[in-house]
């Protein structure tokens, strides 16, 4: 694709701001990768804003990960979409932060938000019609020498590698498994549990006391932790799970430091070419 | 503990867990991370063992009552975790569905927890359900 045309020209019937920032990432793409994934990340924010004023009740943080964290748990953005924004997010992120992008990590996340687009403009405008053409990558404004084309080669690999890595902790954390077919499953404990129900109630088992649920959840945690009889226990409970929980996002954090210093070694090669 | 029993207590935590999601009729906030990160910090699994569990091979062919059956056989205070996860995941919405009622009973019951470590694992689970703030959770 020629540096006059753009992937992105049938965004502007449905918003010219998002439309404006994809064009702008895609013309910084090869000469500054970094301000690319600034202008994506904006991109990313300015579909969430939106579509949380079109679509969600109450009050949702501006923040760009929470207000990603409650369209996807509200069923308005789905899984993959969510992935790739996500992307974008965490990348733009470290690109303000001072860690460098190259070129080939820029480059997918334009596609990604080329795909992010269509689906973007069916949400903004529903039923109508969204014709998008395969994407193109922009053509760099001067040929690439082989040496630079092996180092993105290398760079692309690492970057697919980081993003299977990513993905097999999201399918950690998941309460299902990627193959299964949620409906289905969910259909069949249903069932299960009705029968169960029906069981236990001729039998003539007691429940537990719901009451003590209910009071449970409607009391504030500082009352349940004055309380004499729970005190003790949820104080230790609350510093134990917070040291257990502080590992794992820890853990997590360091995962996601490591993927950068991979990257930045990578592109410190380059240097020494 | 071995990797295949730690897989197999795994797939109890995911089927206890997503039972009550289930009975719970909220499904897209299921899909929080609120039940991965709970058996990676708390009951201490790592991303391997919990991808695992959730393989055909492991979760498919387990009913509810396999997972009763393997609670019951499990010690107190592990058990006990695993209805303060599976409690933590009915605090998620501040409301109690009766079917959610009826999955805390049976688990109680085949844990045989005496009521008031049955309360004690309710407060643990809300204190526990406001830090991972589930969909819902608010403090």
């Amino acid at each position: 694709m020629s540096n006059n045309e753009t992937n992105f020209k049938f965004l502007e019937r449905f918003d010219k701001r998002v439309a404006q920032l994809a064009k702008q990432a895609e013309k910084y793409v090869h000469t500054d990768p970094d301000s690319c994934m600034f202008k994506l990340r904006l991109m990313v924010e300015t579909m969430a804003k939106k579509l949380t004023n079109l679509q969600m009740r109450g009050d949702i943080s501006q923040d760009l990960g929470a207000m990603l964290g409650a369209l996807e748990r509200g069923g308005i953005v789905p899984r993959r979409q969510a992935d790739s924004m996500h992307a974008i997010r965490r990348d733009g992120n470290a690109a303000v932060h001072g860690s460098p992008t190259p070129i080939p990590t820029a480059m997918r996340r334009l596609k990604e938000a080329h795909k992010i687009s269509g689906w973007f403009c069916k949400m903004v405008k529903r039923g109508s019609k969204v014709q998008i053409s395969e994407f193109a990558p922009p053509e760099p404004p001067m040929p690439v020498d082989n040496q630079t084309k092996s180092l993105h080669g290398k760079i692309d690999k690492l970057e697919e590698s980081i993003e299977q890595r990513r993905s097999a902790t999201r399918e950690s954390l998941l309460m299902f498994g990627p193959q299964e077919n949620v409906k289905e499953v969910t259909r069949r404990i249903i069932e299960e549990l009705k029968a169960l129900d029906n069981v236990a109630a001729a039998a003539g088992e007691p429940t537990i006391d719901a009451d003590f649920v209910a009071l449970v959840m409607a009391m504030d945690l500082e009352q349940i932790e004055e309380d004499p009889r729970h005190g003790g226990d949820s104080r230790q409970a609350r510093r134990e799970a917070e040291q257990q929980l502080d590992t794992i996002k820890q853990h997590l954090a360091e995962r996601e430091k490591a993927f950068l210093a991979e990257r930045t070694f990578l592109l410190e090669q380059r240097k020494s070419l | 503990m071995s990797e295949s029993s730690q897989i197999n207590l795994a797939t109890l935590w995911f089927l206890s867990a997503r039972a009550m999601a289930v009975a719970g009729e909220e499904m897209p906030s299921v899909q929080e991370a609120a039940t991965g990160l709970y058996a990676q910090a708390i009951l201490g699994f790592n991303e391997e063992v919990c991808r695992q569990a959730k393989d055909n091979e492991h979760i498919n062919n387990k009913t509810l009552i396999d997972c009763l059956s393997g609670v019951r056989q499990l010690p107190g205070e592990l058990a006990e975790k695993i209805l303060t996860g599976v409690m933590m995941i009915s605090y998620a919405d501040r409301k109690m569905k009766p079917l959610e009622v009826r999955w805390a009973s049976m688990l109680a019951s085949a844990i045989e927890v005496s009521p008031d470590d049955f309360q004690r694992c309710c407060v643990n689970a809300r204190v526990i359900a406001s830090m991972l703030r589930p969909h819902g959770a608010k403090s």
